[in-house]
């Protein structure tokens, strides 16, 4: 190689060095903000005002949801196995909201515990089959969503 | 120096140092891709109908998504070579700046409004699959914010290059660019697992096998294998058309259009 | 909710898109042979008027 082309070959990737350990660092700091949701873990172990906007994300805990007579209000009960949150929502639901399912939900807590929520996204997992699949592996007793809410 | 004198001294080259410096040879390179483009189309033509006609056909539905999960073998497809153009772009580019090589700079140079198709075609894909399955067409979690990152990266690659007239000059620019944006690649691809966000993890790893049923995962497969052609096809083309327009006044340009049927 | 409205218009603007990524470089193609051609003809005007 000639002298030149080290010479430039050290310069590119001394820049490279540069930007990774900037970009690393960059990232660690934003690393809080990155988050799009919270556990009710991260919840019980950080909590946050009542009042303050934020995102939960869980499992919808089986046997929890109720909805309410009058109409579009539902309760139900976010989960991530050693925490969970009561959530209350007003509004229509996702296709995909049921239980055991994924959900993130937007809004805050009051002051008793309860979040109140003004959105609700379901959230997919990294599952994917048919529907004659999906039924062979319940009845064979497998759990067919992943339990870790991600 | 010496080592240089040493190489031309000696009397024969090793048949792939020798194809590489053929490759280098504008005409010789206009000659040689413009063979097997067409094969290289009619590869990908075949792979994509193959692939959605088992996937959009044949193929079940989700027990969950339903028939939104279709929408899987374009976006997943199109993602992966997102990524995968990117990372050659910047290869190429460590390559043209370093070495200086003129059709490694076009290459790398030409794949960069492809990327940003792909990567156009991944955003809207991947936002019209959210709608039906997460309830909205957007949100700024880490992945879908990283991934508009490589779009802006793409963008700007494209734009730096034409921005400067002198077209070498121009390309050193952009491949810088290309090189030090080349750290989104990392954080795209992790984000699912640093972060919390909204998008799913990774279903499909080399390593560790894929929880995507095989009548799902093929098709979704054979697609991801198409596109590579549909990128190589699209990149020589390009290629040679920059070539063209770079050589304007050379004669090797002339004989090329000479040939042609006016 | 059906979802086939959403899988068409994913699909439609994908074709849409690749094909556009893939036919843009012949446009450019045939202008830049058109220049060629023109300079050719400038810069040989004996070649022309002798057929």
């Amino acid at each position: 190689m000639t002298p030149t082309r080290k010479r430039r070959l050290i310069a590119l990737l001394l820049i490279l060095a540069g930007v990774g350990v900037a970009s690393t660092v960059a990232f660690y700091s934003l690393q809080e903000n990155l988050l799009y949701f919270q556990s009710p873990s991260d919840l019980a172990m950080q909590p946050i005002p009542p009042g303050r906007q934020f995102r939960l994300g869980g499992l919808v805990k089986p046997g929890s949801v109720t909805r309410a007579q009058d109409g579009l209000g539902t309760r139900f009960v976010v989960t991530d196995g050693p925490k969970e949150v009561e959530v209350e929502y007003v509004g229509i639901l996702p296709d995909l909201f049921r239980e055991g399912q994924g959900v993130i939900a937007r809004g805050a807590l009051d002051g008793n515990g309860l979040f109140e929520a003004s959105e609700v996204l379901a959230k997919h997992d990294e599952n994917y089959m048919p529907p004659e699949v999906a039924e062979a592996l319940e009845e064979s007793g497998h759990t067919v969503r992943s339990s870790d809410g991600r | 120096m010496n080592t240089n004198i040493a190489v031309k001294d000696k009397p024969r080259k090793n048949a792939l140092v020798l194809f590489i410096h053929k490759l280098g040879s504008p005409p010789w390179f206009y000659d040689f891709t413009g063979k097997f483009i067409p094969w290289l189309w009619l590869i990908f033509v075949g792979l994509a109908a193959w692939a959605l006609y088992l996937g959009l056909v044949r193929g079940p539905a989700d027990y969950l998504q339903g028939e939104s999960v279709r929408i899987i073998y374009l976006h997943v497809p199109a993602a992966w070579a997102s990524l995968l153009i990117y990372a050659s772009m910047a290869v190429m580019a460590f390559i043209a700046l370093v070495w200086r090589i003129r059709i490694v700079e076009i290459l790398a140079m030409c794949s960069a409004p492809i990327g940003a198709a792909f990567t156009i075609v991944t955003l809207t894909a991947g936002s019209l699959w959210g709608r039906p399955t997460w309830g909205t067409y957007w949100v700024w979690d880490a992945r879908l914010t990283s991934e508009l990152v490589l779009l802006f990266l793409y963008l700007g690659v494209i734009g730096l290059y034409n921005a400067i007239d002198e077209p070498r000059k121009a390309a050193r620019a952009a491949c810088l660019l290309a090189i030090v944006g080349a750290v989104n690649l990392p954080i795209i691809h992790y984000s699912v697992k640093w972060w919390n966000t909204l998008h799913q993890g990774s279903s499909v790893s080399l390593l560790g096998g894929s929880s995507i049923d095989a009548s799902i995962l093929w098709p979704m497969l054979i697609m991801a294998f198409a596109v590579k052609f549909y990128y190589l096809a699209n990149l020589l083309t390009r290629a040679r058309v920059r070539l063209l327009e770079q050589d304007l006044r050379k004669g090797w340009v002339k004989d090329v259009v000479r040939e042609q049927r006016p | 909710m059906s979802h086939l409205p959403f899988i068409w218009a994913a699909y439609s603007i994908g074709t849409v898109v690749l094909l556009w990524c893939a036919f843009a470089p012949l446009v450019r193609k045939k202008s830049a042979v058109r220049d060629i051609r023109r300079l050719i003809q400038l810069e040989e005007p004996a070649r022309d008027t002798d057929t």
